[in-house]
């Protein structure tokens, strides 16, 4: 990393911004590996290599003291795995870990394509559908608030409370103060689901009580446990499906290729979230100094900048499923590379299969919207036209 | 070139398996099996090899 810092004065966090970061991303990128953004008075790290050092190298970079962009939500968000370092975070993950990997997922796996094979043929007899609210939307609110035990009271807070939790990550701006009350809402609710025992039974929730009884955790760490389930399981997973339907339909190659061979379809998630990552970036505090960075800096880890890197990817912005995206930064990596990307994958993936299964071409039919918010960057809107197999004009 | 995998650390995601399904695979049970654990990769290895390592998205594997 070199010595001299240049400085990035536009608002990389502005409502405009948020809507189309990636012109920023371009520039922050041209400028050097390390940038000073002057509006957040912290670090860019934009480049793939550079971004993947970081987060490979825990050590220097620390998550105990944040990974937001504003003291408050770095205060409130403590005791989570997101924001531990070392043996503790190594002790919470597994925790957290252990419901979600590949093989704890086995046994759910005919039921999550059975329900997203509902969502689609419901979705397919309608035809003319919103792709957020009609299928991105309905799986993960289907089943994963079972999966993870949140008790039914309160379930119409969920999208709202998990949006506004990402949103107050970010920047201190008119986002985070606006969706102040929904984090602390949502943080609340878990201490008293907690306190209550409210989890449902045979879920994560109830299984992390089991381990607070037992003397594994200490029964205060639960709330903030809870929410490390709870936080980044919808939003996320919403985008990755929502995104892969506008790429799908905006590129008809694309969406014939994948038709022909639906072994494209796990490498098509990882390609769409390289190329729409759903996480715009997380920070880390600088423990070490080095070359460029002085200990005590805030540095941000742009992941949706390293997907784009024209340094490392060929036609960065193209949507090429076929091309190995396998190495994409979209999930973090390292210790904290994302815990639940394993139901982020099977979600996803079993959404694409029932539509390429069910559905002969997908037509974006009118304007669709983006989201505002700090760390997610996630479509609000996208109506479709899904045209059913064996009806094609 | 050896890869050292991170037993404890590896969560089973598999993507290790699809860049290199002749040096990694998952057991029935989901776990990772580890062809040449211990051993030199061979030469023709060690491209996927390489890959694989880049791909493991929770950083359990490294050439040592
Ligand atoms: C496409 C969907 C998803 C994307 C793109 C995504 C992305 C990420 C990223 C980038 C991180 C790294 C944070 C960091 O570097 O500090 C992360 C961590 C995490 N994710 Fe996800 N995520 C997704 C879905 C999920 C789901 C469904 C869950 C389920 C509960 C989940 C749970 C977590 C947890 C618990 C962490 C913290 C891990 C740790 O600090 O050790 N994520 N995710
Ligand atoms: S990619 Fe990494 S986590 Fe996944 S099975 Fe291979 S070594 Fe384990």
């Amino acid at each position: 990393m070199s010595s001299t810092i240049p400085t990035y004065r536009p608002d990389v966090y502005s409502r405009e911004a948020i809507l189309d970061p990636y012109p920023h991303y371009d520039q922050l990128r041209a400028l050097g590996p390390v940038v000073r953004l002057a509006k957040q008075r912290a670090l860019a790290v934009t480049r793939y290599d550079d971004c993947k050092q970081v987060l490979l190298d825990d050590a220097t970079f620390v998550s105990g003291r944040g990974v937001a962009l504003n003291p408050v939500a770095n205060r409130l968000s403590r005791g989570t795995t997101l924001n531990s370092d070392g043996e503790e975070h190594d002790r919470r993950r597994k925790i957290l870990a252990s419901r979600l990997t590949p093989k704890s997922l086995r046994s759910m796996r005919e039921e999550v394509e059975r329900r997203a094979d509902a969502v689609v043929a419901a979705a397919v007899e309608k035809q003319h559908v919103d792709g957020v609210a009609d299928i991105a939307e309905a799986l993960p609110t289907s089943f994963v608030p079972d999966l993870i035990g949140w008790p039914q009271e309160g379930r119409e807070n969920l999208l709202r409370w998990a949006g506004a939790t990402f949103d107050s990550l970010g920047p201190v701006n008119a986002q985070t103060l606006r969706t102040a009350p929904s984090t602390i809402g949502m943080m609340r609710f878990a201490r008293s689901v907690v306190r209550r025992d409210a989890v449902l039974p045979g879920s994560m929730g109830a299984d992390l009580l089991e381990k607070a009884a037992s003397g594994e955790v200490e029964r205060g760490e639960c709330p903030a446990l809870m929410i490390d389930y709870l936080a980044p399981s919808l939003d996320t997973t919403i985008s990755a499906i929502a995104s892969a339907l506008m790429l799908l339909a905006e590129h008809p190659d694309q969406w014939a290729a994948l038709k022909a061979d639906p072994s494209l379809i796990p490498n098509t998630v990882n390609e769409v979230v390289r190329l729409e990552s759903p996480l715009r970036a997380f920070a880390r505090d600088t423990e070490v100094g080095g070359v460029a960075v002085p200990a005590g800096s805030r540095v941000v880890v742009f992941y949706a900048s390293a997907n784009r890197d024209e340094r490392v990817w060929d036609a960065p912005t193209s949507f090429d499923i076929t091309r190995d995206a396998a190495a994409q930064l979209g999930f973090g990596q390292g210790s904290h590379g994302c815990a639940g990307q394993g139901l982020a994958r099977l979600e996803t993936q079993s959404i694409l299969r029932s539509v390429v299964e069910r559905v002969d071409r997908i037509e974006v039919t009118g304007q669709l919207t983006w989201g505002l918010n700090n760390i997610i960057h996630k479509l609000d809107h996208l109506p479709l036209r899904l045209v059913p197999v064996g009806e094609g004009e | 070139m050896r890869i050292i995998a991170d037993y404890d650390r590896c969560e089973g995601h598999g993507l290790c398996a699809d860049q290199a399904p002749d040096v990694f695979d998952l057991d029935d049970e989901g776990d990772l099996i580890h062809h040449f654990d211990g051993a030199e990769l061979p030469a023709e290895q060690e491209a996927a090899g390489q890959r694989a390592i880049d791909a493991c998205p929770v950083a359990a594997l490294r050439a040592g």
